[in-house]
């Protein structure tokens, strides 16, 4: 027993190195148990709690910046909302003409990222509203740009967004002017990408990608980036199509949660079919 | 006793640091990563036991806050790596003379370049992403960024010595 103890304490880094790696291992496979939720909620909460009292160092740092880009935008803004005006009367008219159902409003919560995880091609925000107001698992996450992120983890006063520039992030999406449907991803770099585009579709440069109504996670309409170049190799099926994000993800610090649920009857239609 | 608590309550302001004040350092895809410095600071002074097992708290810590994206315990995994590899520049008599010498650096680079490179293998598996692309556009320049800023806890500890 004795010379069994003292080969353990010989090679005790090792045993704990093996162990450490193995309950790593585990928790890899595990992942998401109710156990490890209650953990995680009381683990977000207390690092946001503290993230939010550092709050005013990055907003120390940014506010010049934050206030020319605000008034940059305010006199785009100004012209925009005069075509707007037009568009709105324009549109209420056709509708009344087709007499389309009025699309339900969304309701938003605001939030201010209190914490940014930015571990490479995993970043993550913390946000300082929780389920305390409403937020719940997989709610898109948007800024008046465009689609952020959607919510992957939430506690009582706060949240956790995962951003679009996540390598496991997929939304279904649309060509606003050819109304071709298809997948976004993003596999590093500044841009994201459109999968499933066939070659014989018409994508100009500066099309707008806007979310479709095939997703169950977002509503359809929002806004995602725009496109930034097409590429269509010799022989391929699919074109190769590089979309930039509507959101500045390096300038983000506010953004809101679009307390959207899914319509639970189609989720369980579609399942019963599959 | 009272040494690990206070470095694990520098453990939690430093993950609570480098989720705040860092993204302002970021350049392009590089960001430093302090807790792997403070790991292997952790390994260097107390020993590759301690360096392994604070790495994988802190670690641990990271991956729990980093919200449910299914990779629990990958930092906790490569960062428990990185503190017994730098637990190999630990020598009792030689603390101050590591710190101080250009051996820290080449400890964090060596612990980060692991680092990064089992994070990179074990997070993209599966994926269309290639796991070697993705260490030579972030691992490597967040690597080298990390080893520059060794730099200034190296110059204070050589002057903290000398």
């Amino acid at each position: 027993m004795r010379r069994f103890l003292d080969i353990l304490s010989l090679f005790k880094e090792y045993l704990v190195l093996a162990l450490c790696i193995l309950i790593s291992i585990a928790l890899l496979s595990l992942n998401d148990t109710p156990q490890i939720r209650n953990i995680r909620a009381v683990a977000v909460v207390a690092v946001g709690f503290v993230q939010d009292a550092l709050g005013f160092i990055p907003n120390y740092f940014s506010l010049r910046n934050e206030n020319a880009i605000l008034r940059e935008r305010n006199v785009s803004l100004a012209s925009e909302v005069s075509l707007l005006r037009d568009s709105r009367l324009e549109n209420i008219r056709l509708r009344k003409l087709l007499e389309l159902k009025e699309r339900s409003e969304l309701a938003y919560v605001a939030a201010n990222i209190v914490g940014k995880n930015r571990q490479p091609m995993r970043s993550s925000v913390t946000i300082d509203a929780g389920e305390n107001q409403g937020v719940r698992y997989n709610m898109p996450l948007v800024t008046d740009a465009g689609l952020a992120g959607r919510i992957v983890a939430t506690a009582g006063e706060y949240a956790i967004g995962q951003l679009l520039l996540h390598k496991d992030f997929r939304a279904s999406v649309v060509i606003e002017r050819e109304r071709v449907d298809c997948i976004l991803a993003w596999e590093g770099g500044d841009y994201l990408l459109l999968k499933n585009v066939p070659r014989t579709a018409e994508i100009r440069i500066g099309d707008v990608i806007v979310t479709s109504g095939l997703s169950t996670i977002f509503p359809p309409g929002i806004k995602v980036g725009v496109i930034a170049s097409v590429e269509l190799h010799q022989g391929a099926l699919f074109k190769d199509i590089r979309v930039l994000p509507a959101v500045d993800f390096s300038r983000l610090e506010e953004v809101f949660v679009v307390l959207h649920k899914p319509d639970s009857n189609r989720i369980a239609l579609e399942q019963r079919v599959k | 006793m009272r040494r690990y608590l206070f470095l694990s309550f520098i453990s939690f302001l430093l993950i609570v640091f480098s989720t705040t004040v860092v993204n302002f350092v970021a350049i392009g895809n590089a960001i430093p990563d302090l807790l792997l410095m403070w790991i292997v600071y952790i390994a260097i002074t107390q020993g590759q036991l301690t360096g392994t097992l604070f790495g994988f708290s802190i670690g641990l810590f990271v991956d729990v806050i980093s919200g449910n994206d299914g990779m629990l315990g990958l930092s906790a995994l490569c960062k428990s790596l990185a503190g017994f590899v730098a637990g190999y520049f630990y020598h009792e008599n030689k603390i101050e003379i590591t710190l101080s010498s250009s051996k820290f650096l080449f400890a964090v680079g060596t612990s980060a370049l692991l680092h990064n490179a089992l994070y990179f293998v074990i997070f993209l598996r599966g994926s269309d992403v290639g796991w070697w692309s993705a260490i030579v556009a972030y691992g490597i320049p967040s690597m080298l960024y990390t080893t520059a800023l060794a730099v200034v806890p190296m110059s204070l500890f050589r002057r903290k010595y000398q």
